[in-house]
């Protein structure tokens, strides 16, 4: 009897100890002044690397939340004036524009980046700025498909690819931001023909991530996919052996060279309206774009630098230079909600 | 009116207070019912909702049927029948409870796909190239499959614990009455476990509603997808909460149900030392039959995906510094213990509330503290930061007074975030809770009533030291589950604040699985002690 008094004692105990918990908040406060809040939807050990070795150069904090880019934003909006959030880094431009539209951002000068970040690469109003490039591009099998037969994304739609194309779900938001670039170029009718004419040529319903599609080509379900750049990179330099043998057997072709140029996306960041700590937030993206940071980016995970006097790395150059996506980077967030309506209609799974 | 009256106490006042702080975050959502539709909404029904909530229904009803199955046949071979590996088995099978599906999800189809083992070695070994289509779990009945093997034990705890103690002289006397085992099991077994089957089944089809990372990467479309696709897809937040409310509907409708099965039965015993059922020997073919098929949920639910788990990370040593295992340990036990402990000693006070009040609404209203686990954890999380927020802006004065400099204090702590899993998982406590109260009745505390002890006395003295083992199984249950968490804890935890299950979905959603075998094998390894240990006390407890 005496036990269990003992163990309703223990748990209040313990719930107690919670409530003293808060003294984290406590702590932070004495750093005050010396840190950057930032709230990422990028979840790479690369990324924790570069904030490791600026807090070493610089003294400045960097403290972490890491999230979904869209529960990352809800909750700087509830969170309202009072946020914690100094910085917003996300792997989308569909997000940095519905940051800037629900008016989270705040306008950035400084030199530094102007210079290091090309303008297309950064928002017209500098409320954000791009760090890395992905490229979206389309992997085949070499054993069945010729790079000559391969052209735009739009040819994919044509017969002679029916039961053959092999791309993930809709949900994703790299094939939201890609078909939302095609409502940008051709407007939203011959946008819809084209994920119908997709569909309709689907090898199997979209299952998986990107580096599923790329051993389902493997695996002979299809014979081209299409698939983030990067992704194609961290197969080719798996751990897994098998994983690399699926990579070796596949070409990567920049589709659209002839014509509007490949599909690009980029991550960046922008410093949020109400930061506390504005200046250290803008070292930290100076810091990012900088050219040794921007060479880890490509040598570890395999992203293009935005920053030109970086050369990519060696991978990179060897799937050679390719033309982009010549559109506002913006319109990938402002035609974000039509494309999710399009893939409803078309049965886009 | 007099006994009106003396129904008003402390006990009262607690669980009233209890149940209001749970409920209130969640009144947003219900609010949500209300508002009229707009275009999404009219959107969604023509062209997807359809389809959402028939794959929805079919993953549903399909686990239910299949975790029912396998959790009451393996709960009555292992409380009726002795054979080998008995004991083991008894025990180890609730273990795939400590694998968080979506970890299953992935593990599985790393086991089947093109790069995975099995077609690895059909190549390399025998050289054959069968059609992929056959190991193609990405589909409906490949994540039934993952949710069967992996939930499953919901069911069986439940109805195992009731079968070996509550049920033994009904049993007994059927047998005594000449009927064989399958008569037995079809006209006696299945009708008095009917309460446990329930209340097993009803928190598999929760989880299955609330989950999002295995239906995600599978590809299959569900009311969860539709709720996630109108919130973020379309920035289109009313009508995701209108979602969130349709669901909450049918969740509500789900309890009604489970409330009109149950009936006007009470299952209570006048000795909470009911002799255990003699077990009867099983030899030869079916001793064989009976481990092999132990054996064989046992490998699907956790052998083989642990075994995937452990290769993986040895490919994968030393890619993450092992110190940093130590603080994302250190802080998933802190807040899933904390978590697990609140929640219990608030399901004592409530529960002991809903039993001694009496009245319809008495009843009723520990049930609201339930929807929790029906809302998704991203709206919850939504809805939490919401009230701490205006909580926080109601408290800045206090604040100043204080000396503090941010307005927001509550709102980024870990009481934000332990608050949260208090609200969605108070369901798993609570009805751990609320069986072990309907196991030990009134009379007892009638009893020590009557020789003039009162209320918060009988409280500790009589009822706490039979509540033991509802209190042990409680706490665990939301311990596993607190530490399997995902999106609450992605949205909710305060800077710098990394758990195993943050770590192990950051890699996974990068389609790093191998690098998140290292963090999936931790959550396993300390859920399976929390479970061993469970046992232990239970079997002291039965003794």
């Amino acid at each position: 009897m005496k036990k269990s008094l003992y163990l309703i004692l223990a748990l209040l105990l313990l719930v107690l100890a919670a409530c003293g918990n808060d003294d984290a908040a406590e702590q932070k406060e004495e750093t005050d002044g010396n840190e950057v809040n930032l709230y990422t939807a990028r979840h790479y050990d690369v990324d924790d690397e570069l904030y490791k070795k600026f807090e070493e150069e610089t003294g400045i904090k960097v403290n972490l939340i890491k999230g979904d880019a869209d529960e990352l934003l809800e909750r700087i909006k509830r969170e309202g004036d009072a946020t914690e959030a100094d910085l917003f880094l996300t792997a989308d431009a569909g997000r940095l524009y519905r940051a800037k539209e629900d008016d989270l951002l705040q306008s950035v000068t400084s030199d530094l980046l102007d210079e290091q970040i090309p303008e297309n690469y950064r928002d017209t109003d500098q409320m954000w700025y791009g760090l890395t490039k992905r490229a979206r591009v389309i992997v085949y099998n070499q054993d069945t498909v010729s790079p000559e037969e391969l052209s735009t994304y739009d040819a994919l739609t044509e017969d002679q690819w029916n039961g053959r194309v092999l791309i993930r779900s809709s949900e994703n938001i790299y094939n939201q931001s890609l078909l939302a670039s095609f409502i940008e170029i051709d407007g939203e009718e011959k946008a819809k023909e084209w994920a119908a004419g997709l569909v309709n040529n689907f090898a199997r319903d979209p299952e998986g991530g990107d580096r599923d599609q790329a051993k389902a080509i493997a695996a002979g379900v299809g014979d081209v996919a299409i698939m983030n750049s990067y992704y194609f990179g961290q197969m080719l330099n798996s751990e897994d052996a098998a994983e690399v043998e699926v990579a070796e057997g596949l070409g990567l072709y920049f589709p659209n060279q002839e014509t509007t140029g490949t599909h690009v996306n980029v991550s960046g960041a922008g410093v949020v309206k109400t930061a506390k700590n504005k200046e250290n937030a803008i070292k930290l993206l100076e810091f990012l774009s900088a050219p040794e940071a921007q060479g880890t980016f490509a040598e570890a995970n395999y992203e293009y630098p935005v920053n030109s006097a970086v050369e990519p790395s060696e991978l990179l150059k060897s799937w050679g230079e390719f033309k982009e996506q010549d559109i506002p980077l913006s319109s990938l967030g402002d035609n974000n909600a039509k494309s999710i309506l399009i893939f409803n209609e078309v049965g886009w799974k | 009116m007099q006994r009106r009256l003396a129904n008003i106490n402390i006990w009262t006042v607690a669980a009233i207070a209890i149940i209001a702080a749970l409920f209130l975050p969640n009144m947003t959502i219900v609010t949500g019912l209300f508002t009229p539709s707009n275009e999404n909404w009219e959107h969604m029904k023509e062209f997807v909702l359809w389809s959402f909530v028939k794959n929805s229904l079919i993953l549903v009803v399909a686990t239910a049927v299949s975790t029912i199955f396998i959790g009451l046949s393996l709960a009555w071979l292992i409380a009726q029948y002795q054979f080998p590996f008995r004991k083991f088995l008894k025990w180890a099978l609730i273990l795939p409870l400590s694998i968080p599906p979506f970890i299953g999800a992935y593990t599985y189809h790393g086991i089947f796909n093109y790069t995975g083992v099995i077609q690895s070695t059909l190549r390399g070994l025998f050289n054959m190239e069968l059609n992929p289509v056959y190991f193609d779990i990405m589909n409906l009945p490949g994540a039934i499959f993952i949710y069967t093997v992996f939930l499953y034990p919901y069911v069986y705890t439940i109805t195992q614990v009731f079968l070996s103690q509550q049920s033994a002289s009904l049993i007994e006397s059927t047998r005594l009455l000449g009927k064989g085992p399958w008569r037995t099991f079809f006209q006696v077994v299945v009708p008095i476990s009917r309460i446990s089957i329930i209340a097993g089944a009803s928190l598999v089809i929760l989880e299955v509603l609330n989950d999002y990372g295995v239906v995600k990467y599978y590809g299959i479309q569900t009311f969860t997808t539709a709720i996630f696709q109108s919130w973020f897809g379309l920035g289109d937040i009313e009508t995701s909460i209108k979602l969130a409310a349709s669901l909450m509907g049918f969740v509500i409708i789900i309890l009604l149900i489970e409330k009109i099965l149950r009936g006007r039965r009470q299952y209570s015993y006048s000795s909470t030392k009911v002799r255990p059922l003699p077990l009867i020997r099983l030899t030869g073919w079916k001793a064989f039959a009976a481990a092999g098929y132990g054996f064989a949920i046992l490998a699907l639910g956790f052998f083989i995906p642990i075994i995937q788990l452990i290769d993986w990370t040895i490919l994968t040593f030393g890619t993450i510094p092992l110190d940093e295992f130590i603080s994302y340990i250190k802080n998933s036990v802190f807040v899933a213990g904390i978590s697990a402990a609140t929640i219990i000693v608030f399901s004592l006070i409530v529960g002991n509330f809903a039993r001694l009040v009496h009245g319809r609404i008495a009843k009723l209203l520990p049930k609201l503290t339930v929807l929790g686990y029906s809302i998704p954890g991203a709206v919850i999380a939504v809805a939490v930061v919401t009230a701490f927020v205006a909580l926080d802006n109601f408290l800045a004065p206090l604040y100043q007074l204080v000396g503090t400099k941010s307005t927001l204090v509550l709102s980024v702590s870990l009481i934000l975030l332990v608050t949260a899993y208090i609200i969605r998982f108070f369901a798993i406590g609570y009805s751990s809770i609320e069986t072990g109260y309907d196991k030990i009745g009134t009379d007892f505390q009638d009893a020590s009533r009557l020789l003039g002890a009162g209320l918060t006395r009988t409280f500790f003295k009589v009822d706490m030291p039979m509540m033991k083992g509802a209190i042990i199984s409680g706490f665990i249950l939301v311990f596993i589950d607190v530490l399997k968490e995902i999106p609450l804890t992605l949205i909710l935890r305060p800077f710098n604040f990394d758990t195993l299950s943050t770590k192990a979905f950051q890699y996974a959603s990068d389609e790093k699985i191998m690098e998140a075998s290292q963090a999936s094998l931790l959550i396993v390894g300390i859920s399976a002690l929390a479970i061993m240990v469970f046992y232990k006390f239970l079997e002291k407890e039965l003794d």
